[in-house]
């Protein structure tokens, strides 16, 4: 969904510039700015216009000479998307550093590899895109396997299976998915949740308010403003005890889905070698440690 | 939260108080004097100039900043892929770090450029069309030249009306740079999600709240000054 709204932005923006940009041209006095988007924009129109074919044409060029492994070991950097607020995945601690099982994970693949790894923030409803832009090598953020995102992304075997739940506080008389037919359940917006509640059998009667980010849900179901929050039980379990407060939660209807690391759709060799990195890690027990020191078991499900 | 916490919250955002700064100056350095070009531009009397600045004016401000901001930062990515373009221009989008930070801020502050330009252009435009003709026909009949008149009579009085309707923008602006978040540019809105995260609170985003009050109130004292400054011609 997301990348299809953005070319279509990008079409009508695109033009909007391309005028503009003519009309400043005019003038050498304008900011440099102005003068490198009017080289970007010349041909617009036309590239725009042929958005679809040349996708898929450079998929296929980028399967015949893939590189992708080579372009990361040169670089000497690996570099992993996030939107770093997934506790306990990957998210910004009190000291503002990136940390998580995701960054152990990926530290070590990293360290494995003889790379460093760079952790870059990104916005979590564009990051397909991001990803295609190529401004990042990975998507490795507690992200759920759907079909849409194995459409737009080669993603890797599932490492660590979730639920999704629902949490109502201790007070409700919901106990079960159909109890909330009639209700407003929070998500947070461009999650798994949001997608499976809507496809749900109360997904047409009940009320869905798509939020930013899980805490937000929650602190509204705890005012009184949503009544259940649905959302993965990792997450679910952690600010539970966090918050310290009765709320509930029930797994009724919920479905197990699984957590992969999303890569370009041409990067085959990069996604191999990282796969295979993660079973050694797997093979010799640095995965189950890094698994216990955030979960206090080995959760994680790599062949 | 503690205060112990509560500070640490704080300290955090101070770092990233120079983040949402930058695009603040930068936005200001280069939209005002963009700002008055469009606006003579727009007032231009050649038409087909005058049309193209206006809808450049009506595409600005007719489309969200957050839109602007997204639609410059995966241009140069999404035209990079592109097949129907010529090498040439495949040549100059490739010397195009995208990985670089620079990269990021440089998109942010084009997209926070054009759109304030348009704003401002219509601002000046307002106060450069509100100057009675009485003051180009006195100015010609002293012997003044076109150049000397608009820069020596009619800008002095330009700048004197435009400032309460410009000190809007520039405390609009304060509050827009969050905006930026959008494309993951670390200011202080995105650092205070982080740490609503992180705290599972919603207080972070209150300190940051206070940080755009304080910004704003600092600004409106700096404009009041300026007013006291200009009253000049009364």
């Amino acid at each position: 969904m997301a990348n299809i709204s953005i070319k279509k932005m990008l079409a009508g923006t695109l033009a909007a510039m391309f005028m503009l940009t003519a009309s400043a041209c005019g003038n050498s006095d304008s900011s440099t700015a102005s003068t490198a988007a009017n080289n970007d924009t010349t041909s617009a129109a036309e590239s725009t216009a042929s958005a679809d074919d040349t996708s898929s044409a450079a998929d296929e060029s980028a399967a015949a000479t893939d590189d992708s492994l080579q372009k990361v070991l040169d670089s000497g950097k690996f570099v992993l998307g996030l939107d770093a607020s997934f506790k306990p995945m990957g998210y910004t601690d009190e000291n503002d550093e990136i940390v998580g099982f995701d960054i152990d994970c990926a530290e070590e693949v990293c360290k494995r590899l003889g790379v460093t790894l760079e952790k870059k923030g990104i916005n979590w409803d564009t990051k397909e895109d991001t990803l295609d832009a190529g401004t990042i090598d990975c998507i490795w953020n507690g992200m759920s396997i759907d079909e849409k995102r194995e459409e737009r992304m080669n993603l890797s075997e599932p490492y660590m299976e979730n639920s999704m739940v629902f949490v109502v506080p201790g007070d409700s008389t919901a106990e079960k998915m159909s109890d909330l037919a009639d209700k407003t359940v929070a998500v947070q917006n461009g999650s798994t949740a949001q997608t499976l509640l809507e496809e749900s059998a109360i997904g047409g009667s009940c009320k869905i308010s798509p939020l930013a980010t899980n805490v937000e849900a929650l602190q509204q179901m705890d005012l009184g403003l949503v009544d259940a929050v649905y959302l993965d039980s990792v997450v679910a379990e952690y600010e539970i005890a966090e918050a310290g407060k009765d709320w509930r939660i029930f797994t009724d209807g919920s479905e197990s889905e699984k957590y992969a690391i999303g890569f370009r759709k041409g990067d085959q060799a990069l996604r191999d070698k990282v796969q295979e990195t993660l079973s050694e890690m797997k093979a010799d027990g640095t995965l189950a440690k890094i698994s216990e020191k955030w979960f206090g078991k080995d959760v994680t499900i790599v062949k | 939260m503690t205060g112990n916490e509560i500070w640490g919250v704080v300290k955090i955002l101070l770092k990233y108080l120079l983040p949402t700064l930058k695009i603040f100056g930068f936005t200001l350095l280069y939209s005002v004097p963009l700002g008055m070009i469009v606006a003579l531009l727009k007032m231009c009397r050649f038409k087909p100039i005058k049309w193209l600045t206006s809808l450049y004016i009506l595409i600005m401000r007719g489309t969200p900043l957050m839109l602007q901001v997204i639609v410059a930062y995966f241009a140069v990515p999404m035209l990079k892929r592109s097949t129907a373009m010529p090498g040439v221009l495949h040549r100059l989008l490739d010397a195009v770090n995208i990985q670089a930070d620079s990269y990021l801020f440089n998109t942010v502050l084009v997209a926070f450029v054009l759109n304030y330009a348009a704003y401002f252009a219509e601002i000046f435009r307002g106060g450069i069309e509100s100057i009675p003709k009485g003051q180009y026909e006195a100015a010609a009949a002293l012997g003044f030249s076109k150049r000397q008149t608009f820069f020596r009579i009619i800008l002095p009085q330009v700048i004197k009306r435009v400032v309460p309707a410009s000190s809007n923008e520039v405390i609009t602006l304060v509050k827009d740079t969050s905006l930026a978040n959008v494309v993951a540019y670390a200011e202080i809105t995105m650092k205070a999600r982080q740490q609503m995260q992180n705290y599972s609170s919603l207080t972070p985003l209150f300190i940051a709240g206070a940080f755009y009050f304080v910004l704003a109130t600092v600004l409106t004292v700096i404009f009041s000054f300026i007013e006291k400054k200009l009253d000049y011609y009364k």
